[in-house]
């Protein structure tokens, strides 16, 4: 594991991998180090082979501060946010699709879309409250982040994190990554959007 | 030898997925066949479709509730019509027994309920003056359970008859003391003859040296890479068209309209909201093929002809944005007169950015890719900023 990441120990991702059972794979995304360079973006289409206009994972640019408040200095600044999948523990996605083609995978947690059932009828996109499913106009069905399932079954990183320039995204199981976050980090960030109650997965530190 | 094994180990009911409302849309409550089936655990539903289990009896009730005719019994409804075409006589009563009434019949099922619409009024087309039922009381049967069945067929036959003008009193209950039917006509003409059973084995046998590993699929588990394929497939049911055919062929008087409710009736009316959104999903998973679109210089319309509904309420469940309503009433003199209604009719936009179409103004983006932005937008600042908009 050339690309192995410092801030991770390679024990929690052994651990990771080596455990039985229901759990729940997922990635921390350290926002305080992304310098958001899309190398994930990259990384993810030409892993995936996605055509144009489909993005598993990008990365947003959000603005902060104001220069034109007069009462305080001026502290602008931008922060980028990767918005993989979440994973969610209760998927809208899944709730919403109307012919079962979207599976929450007990043994790992991974939402899948089954591309031989989909239907393309686009419904998961307008239940994800995080804008993850995406449309393939051409083959006609609905695809979105697998966590690199293909690379996590064979015990390899997702594309994105091993490409990762900054290091800031991680892969491992879930309680595997919080207990690391909360020795090396001292603000994570849960995600929840008014109204949606998905109990998404993966972690945001800043 | 193998093919004898498997004929013995056929279920007396098949199921044809692409038929079933819960196999092409898993929201689908649809319970027709549960609700009716007088043996325990004989229906049970998986989590895409349903199963017939070995503790299934063969009384039929679940292939005449079906309302897509997914479920097909080992005596067919085919063979069954041809029976019933043999034995009526013009001009007369046919009566038909179940397995417990008393007195003389010219057709005698195991269970009433095995009875459909079709079937009940195939005397009726050949010539027969009236259909009774021979009803000894379903209260001490072991079947009960399938009881509603055949009393909702005969009401919805007798309101076919009414839309037809024939009156309401061609297909009646006859109550009769419970006993021993006897047939009227000589059982070896009858479905449920042991040569019948053997001549159909027979004709299984001989089908089933090709298609042996098609035939080997267990239901609900159907390859899946068809899934999508089998159901953007355009074609009616079989058990409809049946129905159809028959009522053209009845000697109708003059159809005159006749509303009946449409809870428990195979046949709907749909109205469909200003929220549509031109998605297709009630066309692709209507089962019978009601729903049709067309698309012509930009419009986008989408067609209901009602005598091919059945009633399932796929399309109400499956919308996602709930505009597919189905109304509490139903003419059935649409079965009929066969009309088709355009339910949508506006101007499709191309998306620039997902190329998908959409109904509604003119925008560069649809709106689900405005509200996608919108939304990773929001969620991005919410982690940002603990949950205060900036």
């Amino acid at each position: 594991m050339s690309e192995y990441n410092p801030v991770l120990p390679l024990e929690a991702v052994e651990r990771s991998f080596a455990k039985k059972g229901p759990k729940q794979y997922t990635l921390w995304i350290d926002l305080e180090h992304c310098i958001g360079c899309n190398a994930c973006t990259v990384a993810c289409k030409a892993e995936n082979n996605t055509p144009v206009g489909v993005n598993y994972t990008t990365v947003l640019e959000i603005e902060e501060g104001d220069f034109r408040d007069a009462k305080k200095t001026p502290n602008v600044g931008v922060t980028f946010v990767p918005m993989p999948c979440m994973h969610c523990g209760r998927p809208a996605c899944q709730a919403a699709c109307p012919v079962g083609a979207i599976t929450k995978r007990e043994e790992d947690g991974i939402v899948l879309i089954n591309k031989d059932k989909c239907i393309g009828c686009r419904y998961c996109a307008w239940a994800c409250p995080y804008g993850a499913p995406q449309f393939n106009a051409e083959a006609k069905v609905m695809e979105k982040c697998t966590l690199c399932v293909h690379r996590v079954e064979k015990g390899l990183l997702p594309a994105c994190v091993t490409t990762c320039v900054g290091k800031v995204r991680f892969f491992g199981e879930l309680n595997e990554l919080t207990a690391v976050m909360k020795q090396k980090r001292s603000r994570s960030v849960s995600i929840t959007v008014a109204g949606a109650n998905t109990n998404p997965s993966v972690q945001y530190t800043k | 030898m193998n093919n004898l094994v498997e004929i013995g180990l056929q279920r007396p009911v098949s199921i044809e997925n692409e038929l079933c409302s819960r196999y092409r849309c898993t929201k689908s409550a649809c319970s027709a066949c549960a609700d009716v089936c007088p043996v325990p655990d004989a229906v049970r539903f998986l989590d895409q479709g349903v199963e017939i289990t070995d503790a299934c009896v063969a009384c039929g009730a679940c292939a005449s509730a079906c309302p897509n005719g997914a479920l097909r019994p080992i005596e067919s409804d085919a063979e069954l019509a041809t029976t019933i075409r043999s034995q009526v006589r013009p001009g007369t009563t046919f009566r038909i027994a179940c397995g417990r009434a008393s007195g003389r019949a010219d057709l005698i099922l195991p269970c009433l309920s095995r009875l459909t619409e079709a079937l009940l009024l195939g005397p009726i087309r050949g010539g027969a003056e009236r259909v009774e039922l021979f009803d000894p009381g379903c209260s001490g049967c072991g079947l009960k359970k399938a009881a509603p069945q055949w009393q909702n067929v005969l009401a919805f036959s007798q309101a076919l008859c009414e839309a037809a003008g024939l009156g309401t009193d061609r297909v009646a209950r006859v109550g009769v003391p419970a006993g021993k039917p006897v047939e009227v006509r000589s059982p070896s003409e009858t479905v449920s003859s042991r040569r019948a059973i053997f001549r159909a084995m027979v004709d299984k046998w001989a089908a089933s040296d090709a298609p042996a590993a098609a035939r080997k699929a267990e239901p609900g588990k159907m390859p899946l890479e068809s899934f999508r394929q089998a159901v953007q497939q355009r074609r009616e049911s079989p058990k409809r068209m049946d129905l159809l055919q028959l009522l053209q062929t009845l000697p109708v008087a003059k159809v005159a309209s006749k509303t009946v409710p449409a809870a428990n009736t195979p046949l709907a009316d749909l109205e469909i909201g200003r929220q549509c959104v031109g998605c297709n999903v009630c066309e692709t998973l209507c089962p019978t093929g009601a729903l049709r679109h067309r698309e012509e210089s930009g419009t986008y319309a989408l067609d209901f002809e009602a005598a091919l509904c059945t009633g399932c309420r796929v399309c109400e469940v499956a919308c996602f944005y709930k505009a597919v309503r189905v109304r509490e009433s139903v003419d059935v003199s649409a079965l009929f007169a066969r009309p088709r209604v355009t339910l949508v009719c506006a101007p499709r936009q191309k998306c620039r950015a997902c190329g998908e179409t959409f109904l509604g103004e003119p925008a560069e983006l649809c709106p689900l890719c405005q509200l996608s932005d919108r939304r990773r937008a929001m969620v991005a600042r919410r982690i940002l900023f603990g949950g205060k908009p900036a």
